[in-house]
């Protein structure tokens, strides 16, 4: 017993009662491992190389576990059927729900008769639209949805009422029995027609509507030296049209919700994103938060599509409040494409230019989007569409005009890639074009245009760190595609692309981020050892719980199995904003370490005491705390607990991160703005067969630049999964809406997810840029990964045969009816005699690729440089430049509102700007 | 045609079902023209078994019938009846998880989870039948599953790992055994 | 999901099963016959027209067995495709259907008699009635057909069982039986246009086995099958082809047929006998392509429009021939 401790008077010490020398400090190894010196930085004298520099976090490392292929730390609960998924929930009582859908495009509920239903026995519950008449929505400025219809259906399978039986057949019995009387209004299903002005407008947004029309939302941007961009000598200009996809998830939507003995709801439900569930059922069934917990079960998929407070899910604590029992309902597979929320139905004009030095000297976009029935995160997605574009390229001039507009169609919302993967294949397909144009590769094109690091985008996105450079390198480099492209027989072909992602949103949307952090982390450890981990990010199969537990496993040196994690229930959960806008690594493993590292000093101080080493002196190593220069001399890391638990028991840490303040004031500013972008580039390879018009890719060089893989066995399932998904959607995907407005294929046969055949060979590349800012250079590999494989694929097509498309998904039937058109332009009777396209090389590329050699060694230094000088992009426009453009450039551009020029012939998203908000028109207020 | 909501007609006729679940006798009450998996599920409560689809194209709801890898939601429970049933609950003994479990965990087969079920269990009847199969094999037996996660690629992974377990005969260390937990020395 | 409520029956003999569908037809009871369920229990799934009997055949063991002549109606396609002893065309069409699972369940029987398709009419109750629902399943609404509107006299839904154009290909019989007795007929006229009816079974009447001529072996062939995914997906258009090689070499039999194009697979008698059974017969694969092209209908009521599912009928029709004719050279 130390000296210091005196007795308690009163208290009888027993002597011989020994210390905690068992159960030890816990793992699975009877031995302290050695430090792994390969895993330790450099600048902390270990052997892991840095070509990126040292990292902020690099003290932190113990060699434990970050960047060591980690299965996910709940694999074991899945693997063995244990893991409990939404339909899982079973309490005692439960009974079913079941939702009564709309059989209209658009109506209004006249009546709904309950009478038939009432009879039916066996029936506990039913409720309809009054029952809770508060709006909700995922934005909070754009509440547009109810748990059941108010007045009017939106669509076909919109919420109109619901019911709760005993059993499962009683409950669709009884949802039939429901009576409802409407009126047909008079739908709409194109999204050019929700431009115009309507008789009944889908939504009112009251002074804020836009005229009378379907518009929900309108951007106009444009920056940059616009008036340079007709001194260009290479341009694609191209109409697309993307079908709507769905996020496909194994595991349909499915809630419980049980009101306990207390007065308390718990709702059991597969969400992304808990607290905004949270938030809205407080407003909807008008109580206060703390009578609600949120209990996010094992989630089967999530992609984006279950990030949206759900009316079923307000539904169910209805129907549970008033029949008393726990509630359960479970969706069919069409009700899950009802309520989609899956990528926007696009209309996407796309025009690129590029200068006699083979700069991009503008990009000029305009996005109309088909919202769907509401508002969902529509009001984002308008402005993804285009900022998401802005990088990695610099560019000398940007406007994008974008307009998001309801339809009577399921909402679309977000979906891995959010905004980001139409236009981003627009702008891929563009540049492949022009460097054919120029006579140059297009991988050479594409290096000799990059941003450097530590620069800032034309509207002001900071980015700090870079690997696109890489990302180009290693793909051309291991697919051999010096070797392979235009060099391939006809039907055979290899394409390039490349993707931007945000690494987190720099704004959470319910508060200043001044105000309160992003995402908190709370660490409790207390006598046997074990580290119980609270956060309240969604673990929705990405690995979230795995990857912040390895964030404290590893500053903590301790092995993965003594990290426990608690990240379901929003009772013991700090508030988190959930799993989407990738931000869970980022701001989730860094709210972690700085945790951690609260409780490592209190280790190392207990340690310092023990052993009488300078803090300074000591180290941690595997469940071990020893003198840095007499390993020997060390206290294990129980003993180390322990005397840091002398005075207060339980150790417990609270970590947080916020971003820094960053972006530009112009209004949409803060829309795509990130603390880090993920950047990343693919070749595919392609079989087309050009009599039928098939695609089979066959295999892909996927590199991706995630800062810092923390997991590598998960980053790279991120990569090749997004390659999956991504895959779906250029070459089978689709949501089909038939002449009536019906979707036609909501289920999983009709819906064409690839299978395992069409899936290529997928060979991930792992591009670690070391991000300042990350969790030990860490930024996102979930999303970004899925944008370059549509463009790579549809470049390679290209390659192949010679045909240009602007029509996803490829479908045989789409790509038959461009090669036929092909044909019939070249008079050529035969596909089989197309011509292959060649490339050759102008003058220009040899300067792209000394200009690429110059940028690469700028970038070198850069990254390198603790203190680089500002960049602007523009400055490869006027390389004497400093400063923002707009502050120094005459000529530069800032611009937020359509001027009366642009107005008199605007592209068809622009024209949402044709009509005046009613607040602006005359005789408002 | 016939108009009808749902159900049908009047009370369906019940029936005792039986059958060997998990290695498990098992008797309960089942409507005559129940499907296998909603017995399986809200009969049994084997939950482990998912429903993805109900009609056939995810494979989420695989169970092996006698053996043999089969969609519980299209499949007549009496038709099941008195047979053996294996669920993803039977790969594991509860000591020791069964090689492809393990290698799911490892190899990053699982991701969310969900259709891991369908998975394994096709998996492992594969490796039953095929101790040693090629990739090609691999991917051929895993055709009717879907999964939106992997990419399927870490799954096919995961397979050719368990069949070299299971080839070289390795015995997965058991998951409830005592872990070793001494406090750890210097060195080692 | 769950299904309308019905009884199962369970038989463990034909004549069983038949004297059930007897009595459930004379005492006024609607009736559906199941083997594998993976057509049938979807389409209940959905309440297209659900029956409250269900005579299941899994317990019959004498509709199964499978030889080089002989197969049962019970055989699962995944027996069919694993099979040693059944011809190789039956084998390759067998191994293209939907996926390994469904395989495993779906049997000779049920892929024959597979209801048609469309997607009018393959969705929910909620989602049909959204509709007024359509001509094939029309909840006593009288309702028209959704794919041509103005007809309710013909159901288009399109037929797209694989087995059948390779069956027809090699001369099947296909045996059936009711209470009544049995009778056997070519397998082409075993279908019959119509979407709703599709066949000549008449109530209580089943499938029993496919019998193939004994020179069957003979026969080489191939089946081309167009669809978007290698898995799952049912076909937009297939088309097989064989030939009947003589013991000289001589080609004495051509045969060529076609599935999901229309409510019923097809034998093209009248375009094979334009056919030279001569040594060059492979050389006319392009004309009989695009012969083949103006003879099929497709609607749009499936995944592919139509007129790149006819189109495509040519690009089948031709690679079938150039795939047998690959397949007779090399023996």
């Amino acid at each position: 017993m130390p000296e210091d401790k005196k007795e308690i008077v009163g208290y009888r010490q027993q002597p011989g009662k020994l210390d905690f020398t068992r159960p030890g400090s816990g793992g699975s190894s009877p031995k302290s491992e050695k430090r792994d010196l390969e895993m330790i930085p450099q600048s902390q004298g270990g052997k892991m190389g840095q070509p990126w520099g040292p990292h902020r976090h690099d003290n932190l490392v113990t060699g434990r576990i970050i960047g060591k292929r980690t299965p996910l730390i709940d694999s074991r609960w899945k693997v063995t059927g244990q893991a409990v998924y939404g339909d899982d929930v079973r309490l005692p009582g439960e009974i079913i729900g079941r939702l009564v859908r709309s059989d209209r495009h658009y109506a209004k509920v006249l009546s709904i008769d309950m009478t038939d239903v009432e009879s039916i026995p066996g029936v506990l519950a039913t409720a309809t639209g009054i029952d809770a008449p508060s709006a909700f929505g995922v934005l909070p400025v754009t509440k547009d949805e109810h748990a059941m219809a108010l007045e009017k259906v939106r669509h076909i399978g919109d919420i109109v009422a619901c019911v709760a039986a005993e059993d499962e057949e009683t409950a669709r019995l009884a949802a039939a029995a429901v009576r409802i009387e409407y009126q047909d209004l008079e739908p709409i299903f194109d999204m050019r027609d929700g431009l115009k002005d309507s008789p009944d407008p889908i939504h009112d947004r009251g002074r804020y509507h836009i005229g009378e029309s379907n518009v929900q939302k309108r951007v106009f941007q444009r920056f940059g030296r616009i008036s340079d961009i007709k001194n260009s000598i290479a341009s694609y200009d191209n109409e697309w049209t993307f079908k709507g996809v769905n996020h496909g998830f194994t595991e349909p939507h499915a809630v419980v919700a049980h009101w306990d003995p207390r007065g308390r709801l718990t709702l059991y439900t597969p969400q992304q994103v808990p607290h905004y569930v949270h938030r809205a059922l407080a407003d909807v069934l008008d109580i206060p938060m703390h009578q609600i917990n949120v209990h996010r079960t094992y989630v089967g998929g999530g992609f984006g599509g279950k990030s949206d407070p759900f009316p079923h899910e307000m539904c169910a604590a209805i129907l549970a409040r008033k029949s008393g029992r726990p509630v359960r309902i479970t969706f069919d597979r069409e009700e899950v494409f009802w309520t989609n929320r899956g990528r926007h139905p696009s209309r996407i004009s796309m025009a690129i230019h590029a200068d006699k030095e083979g700069r991009f000297s503008g990009i000029q976009t305009d996005a109309l989007i088909d919202g769907g029935g509401f508002a969902s995160f529509g009001h984002v997605t308008t402005y993804y569409n285009g900022v998401l574009h802005t990088a990695p390229y610099e560019i000398g001039a940007f406007h994008y005009t974008g307009a998001r507009v309801w339809t009577n169609k399921p909402a679309s919302g977000a979906m891995r890639g959010h905004g980001a993967v139409n236009s981003r294949c627009a702008v891929e397909v563009g540049i492949d074009h022009i460097s054919e144009e120029l006579g140059v590769d297009p991988i050479d094109l594409r290096l000799a245009n990059l941003l450097p690091p530590h620069s800032a985008t034309i509207t002001g996105f900071r980015v700090t760190s870079i690997g696109m450079r890489e990302c180009l390198e290693r793909v051309r480099k291991e697919s051999g595609w010096d070797k392979k492209f235009r060099r391939m027989p006809l039907g055979k072909g290899i394409g390039v692309g490349c993707g931007f992602f945000i690494s987190g949103s720099g704004l959470p949307i319910h508060w200043d981020p001044n105000k309160f952090p992003h995402a908190t982390v709370h660490l409790k450890i207390d006598m046997d050892g074990g580290v119980t981990i609270h956060t309240g990010a969604a673990d929705i199969g990405q690995g979230s719980d795995t990857v912040v537990g390895q964030a404290v496993a590893e500053v903590l040196g301790l092995p993965m199995d003594m990290i426990r994690i608690r990240s379901k229930e929003s009772d013991t959960s700090p508030v988190d904003l959930g799993s989407y806008s990738s931000r869970v690594t980022f701001m989730n493993a860094n709210a972690a370490v700085s945790a951690a590292m609260e409780i490592r000093s209190e280790l190392i101080e207990a340690a310092s005491l023990i052993t009488g080493v300078e803090t300074s002196g000591l180290v941690l190593g595997d469940r071990r705390i020893f003198n840095k220069k007499d390993p020997a001399v060390g206290v294990s890391y129980l003993q180390a607990l322990h005397k840091a638990q002398e005075d207060k028991g339980a150790l417990v840490a609270s970590g947080s991160y916020r971003t820094p303040p960053m972006g530009k004031m112009h209004k949409g500013a803060a829309a795509g703005l990130a603390p880090a972008y993920s950047f990343s580039a693919y070749v595919a390879e392609v079989d087309v067969d050009i009599e039928t018009g098939r695609i089979k890719v066959e295999k892909v060089w996927a590199a991706h630049d995630c800062g810092k893989a923390l997991n590598p066995l998960s980053v790279e399932g991120q990569i090749i999964g997004s390659c999956h998904m991504g895959l779906g959607q250029v070459i089978s995907e689709e949501m089909q809406y038939g002449r009536t407005g019906n979707l036609l294929n909501p289920d999983l046969l009709g819906y064409k997810i690839p299978t395992v055949h069409e899936m290529p060979e997928v060979v991930p590349i792992i591009v670690e840029s070391n991000d300042p800012e990350g969790p030990f250079g860490a930024k996102e590999a979930g999303e970004g990964p899925l944008l370059p494989i549509l463009p790579a694929v549809c470049n390679a097509v290209y390659d192949a045969i010679g045909v240009r498309n602007n029509e996803l998904p490829l479908t045989p039937d789409r790509l038959y009816r461009s090669i036929e058109k092909a044909c019939r332009q070249r008079g050529i009777k035969d596909p089989r005699d197309l011509p292959n396209p060649s490339l050759e090389l102008t003058s220009l590329s040899d300067k792209l690729i000394r200009r690429a050699k110059d940028h690469a060694k700028r970038d070198r230094e850069r990254r390198l440089d603790p203190n680089p000088d500002a960049y602007y992009n523009g400055q490869l426009f006027n390389r004497h430049a400093t400063g923002p453009p707009e502050e120094n450039d005459p000529n530069w551009t800032v611009q937020v509102l359509p001027d009366q020029e642009y107005l008199e012939n605007p592209k068809l998203a622009g024209s949402a700007w044709l009509h005046k908000e009613r607040r602006h028109m005359e005789g408002a207020e | 045609m016939a108009s009808h909501p749902l159900p049908l007609a009047g009370s369906p006729p019940v029936e005792v079902w039986t059958a060997s679940v998990n290695g498990k006798q098992v008797q309960t009450i089942i409507k005559s023209h129940d499907i296998l998996l909603d017995v399986l599920r809200d009969g049994i409560g084997s939950l482990g078994t998912k429903r993805g689809c109900d009609m056939g194209t995810c494979g989420c709801c695989t169970v092996l019938i006698d053996g043999e890898p089969r969609l519980s939601c299209m499949t007549l429970a009496l038709e099941a009846k008195d047979r053996q049933v294996t669920t993803v609950e039977g790969l594991s003994d509860g000591h020791h998880l069964h090689p492809i479990q393990e290698m799911f965990a490892e190899c990053g087969g699982s991701q969310c989870g969900f259709c891991t079920p369908g998975f394994l269990v096709t998996s492992a009847a594969l490796l039953e039948a095929n101790p040693t199969p090629t990739r090609q094999e691999a991917m051929d037996a895993i055709e009717g599953n879907l999964c939106r996660c992997t990419g399927y690629q870490q799954i096919v992974d995961s397979i050719m790992s368990a069949s070299k377990i299971l080839s070289e005969g390795i015995q997965n260390k058991p998951i409830t055994g005592p872990a070793s937990d001494p406090d750890p020395g210097f060195g080692g | 999901m769950k299904t309308p409520a019905f009884e199962v029956h369970m038989p463990k003999t034909l004549d069983h099963a038949l004297e059930i569908a007897k009595d459930l037809h004379e005492g006024g009871h609607d009736f559906d016959w199941i083997s594998g369920g993976t057509d049938l229990i979807p389409n209940y799934k959905w309440g297209i027209n659900p029956k409250s009997h269900v005579i299941s055949m899994s317990g019959v063991s004498e509709l199964e067995g499978i030889s080089t002549t002989r197969i049962g109606a019970m055989v699962r396609l995944q027996d069919i495709v694993e099979s040693s002893v059944a011809h190789p065309l039956i084998v390759e069409a067998a191994g293209t259907i939907a996926s390994v699972m469904i395989r495993r369940s779906g049997t000779l029987g049920g892929n024959l008699c597979l209801d048609t398709r469309c997607f009018w009419l393959n969705q929910s109750e909620t989602w049909r009635k959204s509709i007024d629902y359509c001509h094939k399943c029309d909840e006593g609404t009288g309702a028209d057909c959704r794919v041509i509107p103005n007809q309710n006299e013909l159901c288009v839904a399109t037929y797209q069982g694989d087995l059948a154009p390779a069956l027809m290909c090699l001369d099947a019989q296909i045996h059936l039986a009711s209470h009544r007795g049995t009778r056997s007929m070519p397998l082409e006229d075993f279908f019959q246009e119509d979407g709703i009816t599709r066949n000549v079974l008449e109530t209580g009447e089943i499938v029993t086995h496919i019998q193939l001529p004994e020179n069957s072996a003979d026969f080489i062939g191939s089946y081309q099958k167009l669809r978007l995914r290698e898995a799952w997906d049912f076909p937009e258009g297939g088309v097989a082809f064989s030939v009947g090689v003589s013991a000289d070499g001589s080609v004495s039999t051509i045969n060529m047929a076609s599935t999901g194009f229309e409510s019923i697979p097809r034998k093209h008698k009248e375009l094979i006998e334009s056919l030279d059974k001569g040594p060059n017969w492979a050389l006319e694969a392009e004309r009989l392509g695009a012969e083949l092209k103006r003879a099929v209908r497709p609607v749009l009521n499936t995944w592919f429009p139509p007129a790149y599912r006819k189109k495509m009928a040519s690009v089948l029709a031709r690679r079938a021939m150039e795939e047998t004719s690959k397949r007779v050279t090399s023996g």
